[in-house]
């Protein structure tokens, strides 16, 4: 008998598995660059499979927003999703010099956010809004975050009167959602010196902004008022911007997968009992909870990548979604930016159905019991209009040739468009 | 079908979709049924649906004034006219007790009540009536009345009309179903007097009127529920000069016996002043506030309370269950560190050695069918063997040149046995056929063995009492998520369990991928039988009733592909745990046999049967209460307790880990196997059980055919098929 202690064989010679596997199995090519088979490698088309969780994920943002379920957030946690992948289009397109990139982003978002602006402000002056009574000439420069978003921008607590067109909520309601594409802006301004750090030390540059979350959100430290927000929202959704990174470069690929996953279930594990913890009063809505959020977020977003699957088309039972998968990734932010106030006005339409005669009289308790769904029913034809109306501007932003409904029938797919998220959940609600 | 189906594989496919639904149904049958009950459970002990919150008072502005004033009985029921308001006349008392029944203090309030001739108004929950449905007979009987007081008792004032509907359609199903009636009084809760309404309550009893209610609140608080001392009690519930009233008294809900003991002052006093306790519609001169339950409303209070009966004793079943569950899994995981301990004590020791060591040539044996992509490195792995060794590949009729690449490769010892596709257990008796020498190691086509592999292996045979020995199979793949669980697996299986059984004398399987047979033995037993799916298993029992030891070798090694696909795994394991049954069942009778086999049949047969077959069949308890504690609570204690068992679990891995000098870094893996990997597991295992139950009996080959079809790339069938032996446990 030898030695028990005595160690592996593979100082003396590999083990024979690995050698064995090394020998008989193809080289250590992660799947996604693999070509595939039905279709040739060459074209290098989108990633339907990414395409595919930024639809989920505008889809899970409006439902929660009409639906107010604080559980959606868990179960899908859409604003991670989006960040994600929108830092690997990021890590994707900065192979370019970094300020022209920067430039080209930031083309592309603003313009479709100064039509929705040109649409909300006057609404508010007109409804009554008289800020500069209130703050001061600062409030002038606020204002400017409708032009470049570096702050959110502001609006009146309350617009309009009671029971009027919709409700007095109405402004914050359908600007509040505006943080995202504050937060979105300084992530883009901030990638090339975070990809430069990432790539020098890319754990401790994906992980940091996780920490600083666990920092502000045990509120060891706090910075106060916009800044702090912005702030928070940069680490909460930080680590998630950079696992993009992460992912474009492959770095999840070089890890052995059961760590990879094993490690992002226990992260959201303890998302989940923080969230326990520290319940507010909508529950388990983690967006209320940020380091919950954090690492809820950046955990689901480690599973999602890590098993990302790199179709070129959608396949069985998804291939029937195509076209709208399509739409919603061409439309995203147009869908973002204007779907609290659609939900609004759906709220509005269904309302007027206690007017119709008969109606209102003999199924009242009807249409009560399924208000929500009928607005959500109400909810879609409107988002069309609102596409063909205002999404032709995300195709200029991009200097592309403006469609009505870029649906993907009979053209080749662009690059894509940014995305969105929940924020002011419950309180965003239509109704 | 309008369509013609393709003529290939639809025979198969129907079949498929045949079995398919028992593999499924009776499981989750089984586990939603279990649920189910449990849910039912948490409903009627107020874990679900239950609403907490008080409305804070509110304006009067909206109650009339002639409520506000007026007497505790409010008759809101006309649509017509204004609500009008009861008082009790003089003399009269109506006792009311809230909340109950309760199964400790109801029946002391009935008895006091009976002893004095006394009768009053029981406002029953739902919740409380469906659980002890005999006592609300019990009112009946004794002439008293049964009130609503909703289902599980929330503040009507938050609640939605349906909400309300609901809350009185239930507990009128309950009554109807404890004590065949229906009731017209109703008392809401956290309701005390009329003078009290306010905007918030007053539309409800409103709404509640219109519902054919009469609201019955009250106008004298003995405010029991605060146990303020029998006197105390008595004092605030005696009504002043003589005039009628509705008492508040609480049969449940805590300690009431206060309650009993004023009432047994009480009752005797007040009747002395001329007092008289009568249920409420007597006291207002009216009819019965009762009416039979009848027809199908009744069928289904009756349905409702036996059902809760049943999942009051279920949940007593599974507490049980699972404490038994529990002491077993604590007990194994002790005898198992305690006796792996000793084990690699022993083998590890200065002084041990099993013999003179052995240096005799053995035969290997590779059966391999369409092991195309392997069994070149499984052979040359062989040939860098520091033993000499003759090597016999027997190709069991493979379809994709197996026999073909070995034979190309020109070594020397190696033969190419062929024969037609006839199953492993035969190839291996072919190639027993073949060997040359005394002593045969058995390894699978897509096996890796170390060059000591050999030496290591057949050492213990130096002890002439050894008849087989078990190696130590470790998976190679262990870098995907279930690679690193089956990694997780064998170490544990090999290290622990082989080392318990190895101590005990019931060593259950000698693994297919490693393992070496005296051929004595071998001759004696029979060779290999396919009586069973599983030969390994069913071979080594034999082994055992003979006479022979089976021993664990843990230094030798080997390298196996584990299935990467949840199917082929399912597949794989399916096979083990109904192999497993199988060679159970056929070697039965050692149980009541003398000598070697009998020590085995009534030692190492009922420790196998156990621990391999019988106690995951408890495991799903584990997961129902878990699910259960997390959403009903206590979600705390139930997450301690959960974490409790997996760090236990995690104490044993890591030392199976360090007994096989592994990497601790997979044992990260570890929680998320207990909440994927296990249940798929104990699945298979009651898949087993179903088909042993239903009489199934499937043959090897019969499966191998079936694995065709369900997979995808025929290269990897081989594999599937034959990676079913490499068992770590057992």
């Amino acid at each position: 008998m030898t030695d028990p202690h005595q160690p592996y064989p593979q100082a003396a010679h590999p083990l024979p598995y690995q050698q064995a596997q090394r020998s008989r199995r193809l080289p250590n090519v992660p799947p996604a660059a693999r070509p595939h088979r039905d279709e040739p490698a060459a074209k290098p088309g989108r990633d339907r499979y990414l395409d595919l969780l930024r639809a989920v994920a505008l889809v899970r943002v409006v439902l929660f927003h009409l639906f107010g379920w604080a559980w959606l957030t868990v179960l899908f946690p859409s604003m991670g999703v989006m960040f994600a992948l929108a830092g690997s289009l990021m890590a994707r397109s900065l192979a370019r010099p970094a300020a022209t990139v920067v430039r080209d982003r930031l083309r592309r978002l603003l313009p479709p956010m100064w039509a929705f602006a040109a649409v909300v402000l006057p609404a508010m002056f007109a409804l009554g809004w008289k800020p500069v009574r209130e703050e001061g000439l600062w409030w002038f420069v606020r204002l400017g975050c409708y032009l470049l978003p570096a702050g959110s921008p502001p609006y009146p607590e309350e617009s309009g009167s009671p029971g009027g067109f919709f409700e007095v909520s109405w402004a914050e309601q359908g600007v509040g959602p505006l943080w995202y594409i504050r937060a979105y802006l300084w992530f883009v301004i901030a990638s090339p010196l975070l990809l430069k750090a990432f790539r020098k030390l890319p754990w401790v540059t994906m992980l940091a902004p996780t920490g600083l979350t666990a920092v502000l959100g045990t509120g060891l430290v706090t910075v106060p008022g916009a800044t702090g927000e912005a702030v928070l929202d940069f680490a909460v959704f930080g680590s998630c911007w950079i696992l993009g990174f992460a992912h474009h470069d492959g770095l999840l690929k070089q890890v052995p997968r059961y760590l990879v996953v094993s490690s992002a279930a226990i992260v959201m594990g303890f998302g989940l009992w923080w969230a326990s913890g520290h319940l507010t009063d909508e529950g388990w809505n983690l967006d209320e909870i940020p380091l919950a959020q954090s690492t809820w977020s950046f955990g689901f977003c480690v599973i999602l990548l890590v098993y990302a699957p790199s179709w070129r088309r959608l396949p069985g039972r998804f291939a029937g979604w195509d076209s709208l998968v399509t739409l919603a990734n061409n439309r995203a932010v147009t869908v973002y930016l204007w779907h609290n106030l659609l939900l609004m006005a759906s709220a509005y339409l269904v309302d007027q159905l206690w007017n119709v005669p008969w109606v209102g009289d003999n199924l009242g308790s009807y249409l009560e019991s399924s208000y929500t769904v009928l607005t959500l029913l109400a909810l879609w034809p409107l988002l069309g209009l609102a596409i063909l109306a205002v999404g032709w501007v995300e195709d200029v932003a991009a200097r592309r040739r403006p469609r009505l409904w870029p649906n993907g029938a009979g053209e080749d797919r662009q690059e894509p468009p940014q995305p969105p998220r929940t924020r002011s959940g419950g309180h965003a609600r239509a109704r | 079908m309008t369509r013609p189906a393709p003529r290939v594989g639809s025979h198969r496919k129907k079949r498929a979709k045949r079995r398919l639904p028992m593999r499924y149904l009776l499981p989750s049958v089984l586990l939603v049924a279990l649920l189910a009950m449990l849910m039912l459970r948490g409903y009627v002990h107020s874990e679900v649906l239950a609403d907490h919150r008080v409305q804070p008072p509110a304006p009067t502005t909206q109650v009339p004034a002639n409520v506000l004033e007026g007497g505790p009985v409010i008759d809101a029921r006309s649509a017509t006219e204004p609500a009008k308001t009861l008082r009790i006349p003089d003399h009269k008392i109506v006792l009311t007790f809230d909340d109950g029944p309760d199964p400790v203090w109801t029946p002391r309030v009935l008895d006091a009540m009976k002893k004095y001739d006394a009768h009053g108004v029981f406002f029953v929950t739902g919740t409380m009536a469906s659980r002890h449905p005999g006592l609300v007979q019990r009112m009946v009987d004794e002439g008293h009345e049964i009130g609503l007081h909703t289902f599980n008792h929330p503040d009507l004032s938050y609640q939605s009309p349906k909400r309300i509907d609901w809350e009185l359609s239930q507990n009128q199903l309950v009554l109807a179903g404890a004590a065949g009636i229906r009731t017209s009084l109703f008392r809401p809760p956290y309701s005390s007097f009329s003078a009290a309404m306010d905007n918030k309550s007053w539309p409800v009893t409103q709404y509640i009127g219109s519902r054919g209610y009469l609201t019955v609140v009250n106008n004298t608080d003995s405010e029991d529920w605060k146990r303020p001392g029998v006197r105390a009690i008595i004092e605030r519930a005696t009504p002043e000069g003589g005039q009628g009233a509705i008492i508040l008294m609480h049969d449940s809900g805590g300690d009431r016996s206060q309650t009993v003991a004023a009432l047994d002052t009480f009752l005797p006093a007040m009747e002395q002043r001329g007092y008289e306790f009568t249920h409420l519609t007597a006291a207002l001169g009216a009819s019965s506030a009762h009416t039979p339950a009848t027809g199908f409303a009744l069928l289904k209070g009756k349905a409702f309370v036996s059902a809760v009966g049943v999942s009051e004793r279920i949940t007593d079943v599974l507490v049980v269950g699972l404490a038994v569950i529990g002491v077993l899994v604590m007990a194994r995981f002790g005898l198992m560190l305690l006796l792996s301990f000793l084990h690699a004590r022993r083998v590890r020791g200065k002084g041990f050695s099993w013999g003179p060591p052995l240096a005799r040539p053995v035969s290997v044996l590779v059966p391999a069918y369409n092991e195309r992509e392997c069994i070149a490195a499984t052979v040359r792995s062989l040939v860098a063997s520091d033993y000499p060794i003759e090597i016999i590949v027997i190709d069991d009729g493979s379809t994709d040149g197996t026999a073909d690449i070995v034979r190309a490769l020109r070594l020397p010892n190696v033969r190419v046995v062929r024969q037609h596709n006839a199953g492993k257990p035969a190839a291996l008796n072919n190639g027993i056929a073949h060997a040359r020498y005394d002593i045969v190691v058995m390894m699978d086509g897509d096996t890796v063995f170390e060059p000591s592999t050999v030496r290591e292996l057949v050492q213990p045979f130096a002890d002439s009492r050894v008849g087989a020995v078990a190696g130590n199979a470790k998976v190679g793949n262990r870098d995907s998520l279930i690679g690193a669980w089956q990694h997780i697996e064998y170490v544990m299986g090999f290290n622990l369990d082989r080392r318990m059984y190895d101590l005990l004398g019931c060593m259950p399987t000698i693994p297919g991928a490693v393992g070496a047979f005296r051929r004595e033995a071998l001759d004696r037993v029979g060779g290999m039988s396919d009586d069973t799916l599983a030969e390994d298993t069913d071979v080594t029992m034999a082994l055992h009733r003979d006479g022979w030891r089976v021993v664990y070798a843990e230094n030798a090694r080997a390298w196996t592909e584990a299935p990467e696909s949840v199917q082929q795994l399912w597949s794989q394991r399916y096979r083990w745990s109904y192999g497993t049954m199988q060679a159970i069942w056929k070697h039965r009778r050692a149980v009541i046999e003398r000598g070697p086999s009998g020590r085995f049949g009534r030692v190492g047969l009922p420790f196998v049967s156990l621990f391999m077959v019988v106690a995951p069949l408890l495991a799903p308890l584990i997961d129902v209460f878990l699910l259960y504690g997390l959403v009903f609570g206590p979600t705390g204690k139930t997450v301690a307790a959960w974490f409790g068992v997996l760090v236990v679990q995690a104490v044993c891995a890591a030392y199976a880990f360090r007994l096989d000098r592994e990497r601790m870094v997979h044992l990260i893996s570890l929680p998320l196997q207990q909440i994927l990997y296990r249940q798929l597991m104990y699945v298979v295992l009651l898949q087993s059980w179903i088909t042993a139950l239903t009489g199934g009996r499937l043959r090897w080959q019969k499966l191998r055919r079936t694995g065709v079809v369900g997979t995808p790339g025929a290269q990897r069938t081989g594999r599937a098929a034959a990676g079913r032996d490499r068992r770590p446990v057992a």
